[in-house]
């Protein structure tokens, strides 16, 4: 689910915070900000202070960007994927899509009953000389303990919404979203543990080397063990093997019987 | 073997709170573009470098990519980087810290530059790199700062020595390694206390002459690699040894250095063209010179070496030099001549270099450099070449960072003429200009490199051009004939003439070529002497080259 088309992606976040679209070409685009991402994306915390202490609206501003990959000389801002204005955005985003609760939609007039599933997206990151990433969307089904892998792209197709249709209602999970969680993390180790790990032998090899340098330089001085352990400390920070869980984002889904059945069955 | 996993504990909390309170939940398209993000940013292996893809607008060059991927994979961000001058040290660096700060593994950085380049580092990471980094202020609160630049002596001076000392930083950048070569001194013993996890030392003067230096510098990156300073002292000092005679020393440093030279970068480089610009002297300038030469030949305890040199350069160098040995001097013995000297200099008309160097610029419409060794010179120069209407700046070491960036800028823009003395050697890129006039040779082949390198580096389009001014019948006609071109040294890349040096035990050359002038009795002991030195200067240049093709 890697992000291809960036003018597109960016296009639809403008439209999902209800920024209205003022100029669109094929790679550029000029948005009129609301007030709370001029606030997040701005960075003029003083122009709003003043604002709210003279207890007047304030004017939001707009943005204008040039989304192709080529930097064009005018006034447009230029938008790739390192900008700083990009990585803004991003941090925004993650920071306001953490958690989510959201129903497939139902219609027809038919009582239909929705089933509770925990969707955790996790990020595993390999620290070892180097540092790799591998993301996994994990579906937890709260009733029957179903697990199920790539996640996000099973919903992807679904009609998802904030609130419940009517007619629909919801079916109590019977395994708590906590102990969801931790069979999750749990699926992880059991995982990990039959990968192979030759990656931190590597980083445990050289981690060894570099002690026992630290070792010989430092033994003939006493007056230096502060810096010892210092260094010591350090190499270690730098190269000792560990993998760490982290959560993207997660959310509970409530999905109707159908769709129960077609995902696991997918 | 059995691997600490980490799990996010605290988001399980985090969830449960939040779960129950809609304002803090997303909508599907929200939830699927941070999974989307997460996707796209993360690090697919641990070997291929993902920042070049996050800096379209930068192209690296195949030594400063593998450099990176050097320092990454192999040497696990602890390493020496000592390219030659102008194969872009600075972008080597900046590439590597913007993939640990991409690959997460690096928050907080302090990278210690010269004062003259503290505000490029800050320009070429922030423009370039897209790095936010700052340069220290007096007020710096070095807690909050992510990404800081300062100098070394700033840095090591009180109250900011104990604050940064405290501070654990992720990266350490060192880009005036040279200081680091003696492990007794306070500058050393900062940055071995500095908490860092990776650490690059950045030089562009090669190290491998004394293996004590190289020793030092490598212990700081990583103690104990080549043993303790004893045993160090007792293997390779007693039997004398040459690190690049001994093959298993090299090997081991390859390890933790990387050095690429302009001749194993595979880039063309732009050609060089050298052109030596005689001059001769008016006859009452001749008469001058050949009268401080006269006086000085009978006191034993003075040269006239160092007013020669001057007067070469300009009536106003040597005639304040004289002025000044007169206020200081006790000697009654020669006061009386100088003063007649210094009553002739009043009397000169232009000095005839400086006539020579306004004509050459004149003539075209390029923009010059012109290098001088002495600040009186610098100022008549730029007099002289207003009153023929060519604008010129003038540059010098210990201007203000504002001042230098101002000036570069003006000579960028408007001016067609620089002249700077020696100290602006180090420290800016002038690549929009490829003439240089050495408007007086330096008598040490180092420093003419770096004043080249200053416009012959990686950016430079066209061929450079590097006119030497000598006047004949003079200190500088011996020096030109006798050593510069001997050694053809403006067609050599001077990368082993430090190396060379070091194997005659001739750290100074420049001192090595006064003493000759001040010691001699005769222009022909002189010129037997002078022809010695280059002799054995060129022969082992024969050599070094032939050893390394």
């Amino acid at each position: 689910m890697k992000l291809t088309n960036l003018h597109q992606f960016l296009h639809d976040f403008f439209t999902i915070q209800d920024c209205a679209v003022r100029e669109e070409t094929e790679h550029t685009l000029e948005v009129q900000l609301t007030r709370e991402l001029d606030q997040a994306l701005m960075n003029r915390p003083f122009y709003w202070h003043y604002m709210d202490k003279m207890g007047q609206q304030g004017v939001p501003m707009s943005l204008s960007l040039n989304t192709s990959p080529e930097k064009l000389d005018d006034q447009k801002e230029w938008i790739h994927f390192g900008s700083p204005r990009l990585q803004q955005i991003f941090s925004y985003i993650q920071d306001k899509a953490r958690i989510t609760l959201l129903y497939e939609q139902t219609d027809g007039e038919m009582k239909t009953s929705l089933l509770p599933w925990l969707v955790v997206n996790v990020k595993m990151e390999y620290f070892g000389k180097q540092k790799k990433d591998h993301i996994q969307s994990i579906g937890l089904q709260l009733i029957n303990g179903t697990m199920l892998t790539n996640m996000m792209l099973k919903l992807d197709s679904l009609p998802l919404q904030r609130v419940m249709s009517d007619y629909s209602y919801t079916i109590s999970p019977l395994i708590k979203p906590s102990s969801g969680f931790y069979r999750i993390f749990q699926y992880f180790e059991e995982k990990l543990s039959n990968e192979d790990m030759y990656w931190a032998s590597d980083a445990q090899k050289a981690l060894e080397d570099e002690r026992k340098l630290l070792e010989h330089f430092f033994s003939k001085n006493d007056d230096l063990s502060d810096l010892y352990e210092q260094e010591l400390y350090r190499v270690k920070e730098r190269l000792e093997p560990k993998i760490s869980l982290k959560v993207i984002n997660a959310g509970l889904f409530y999905l109707s019987e159908n769709t129960n059945a077609s995902i696991i069955s997918q | 073997m059995r691997i600490p996993i980490e799990k996010d504990h605290n988001f399980i909390s985090e969830f449960s709170n939040l779960i129950h309170s809609p304002d803090q939940l997303c909508d599907w398209k929200l939830f699927k573009q941070s999974y989307q993000i997460a996707e796209t940013l993360k690090i697919e292996d641990f070997d291929t470098l993902v920042s070049p893809k996050f800096l379209p607008h930068l192209t690296f060059l195949p030594h400063q990519q593998k450099c990176a991927e050097t320092v990454i994979q192999e040497m696990n961000g602890r390493a020496l980087l000592a390219d030659e001058v102008g194969l872009g040290k600075t972008i080597e660096a900046g590439l590597i810290l913007k993939e640990f700060l991409i690959r997460g593994l690096v928050q907080k950085v302090l990278i210690l530059a010269p004062a003259s380049l503290v505000n490029q580092w800050a320009l070429e990471l922030n423009k370039k790199f897209l790095i936010p980094a700052l340069t220290a202020g007096k007020r710096t609160n070095w807690q909050a700062a992510n990404i800081i630049i300062t100098t070394l002596d700033t840095a090591k001076r009180e109250p900011h020595r104990s604050a940064i000392l405290e501070q654990n930083y992720d990266f350490v950048i060192v880009d005036e390694a040279h200081k680091l070569k003696n492990h007794q001194t306070k500058n050393y013993q900062f940055v071995q206390a500095l908490q860092k996890k990776y650490f690059l030392l950045l030089t562009a003067t090669p190290v491998q002459n004394k293996l004590t230096d190289i020793f030092n510098l490598i212990s700081l990156i990583k103690p104990g690699y080549l043993g303790t300073y004893d045993d160090f002292l007792q293997l390779y000092r007693d039997q004398k040894k040459e690190m690049e005679k001994d093959p298993y020393l090299k090997q081991l440093i390859s390890k933790v250095m990387v050095r690429n030279r302009r001749e194993d970068t595979g880039i063309e480089w732009t050609k060089r063209k050298v052109e030596t610009i005689w001059v001769e002297f008016s006859e009452e300038e001749q008469a001058v010179y050949d009268l401080i030469e006269t006086i000085f030949q009978g006191v034993q305890a003075f040269s006239s070496v160092t007013y020669k040199r001057e007067f070469c350069s300009s009536r106003e160098a040597c005639y304040l030099s004289l002025k000044k040995w007169l206020e200081s001097s006790e000697s009654m013995e020669i006061k009386e001549e100088i003063q007649q000297v210094m009553a002739r200099i009043e009397q000169l008309p232009h000095h005839a270099k400086a006539l020579k160097v306004a004509e050459l610029i004149k003539k075209s419409d390029e923009k010059f450099i012109v290098f001088t060794e002495y600040r009186a010179t610098q100022i008549y120069l730029q007099w002289l070449l207003k009153q023929e209407g060519i604008p010129a700046v003038i540059y010098r070491g210990g201007f203000k960072k504002g001042k230098k960036d101002w000036m570069r800028q003006l000579f960028q823009e408007h001016a067609q003429v620089m002249i700077a003395t020696e100290a602006a050697g180090e420290g800016i890129n002038l690549q929009f200009c490829h003439h240089l006039i050495n408007y007086d040779l330096p008598w040490n082949p180092m420093r003419l490199e770096q004043r080249i390198g200053r416009i012959h580096r990686y950016g430079q389009e066209n061929d450079v051009t590097i006119y030497n001014l000598a006047t004949k019948q003079t200190m500088e006609e011996q020096v030109m004939e006798l050593l510069y071109n001997k050694i053809s040294l403006f067609e050599n890349v001077i990368g082993q003439l430090d190396q060379i040096l070091a194997k005659l035990e001739m750290k100074n050359l420049e001192k090595e070529i006064s003493q000759i002038f001040a010691e001699s009795n005769s222009a022909g002991e002189t010129k037997i002497k002078m022809e010695n030195l280059s002799s054995v200067i060129s022969s082992m240049v024969d050599e070094q080259v032939g050893e390394t093709s």
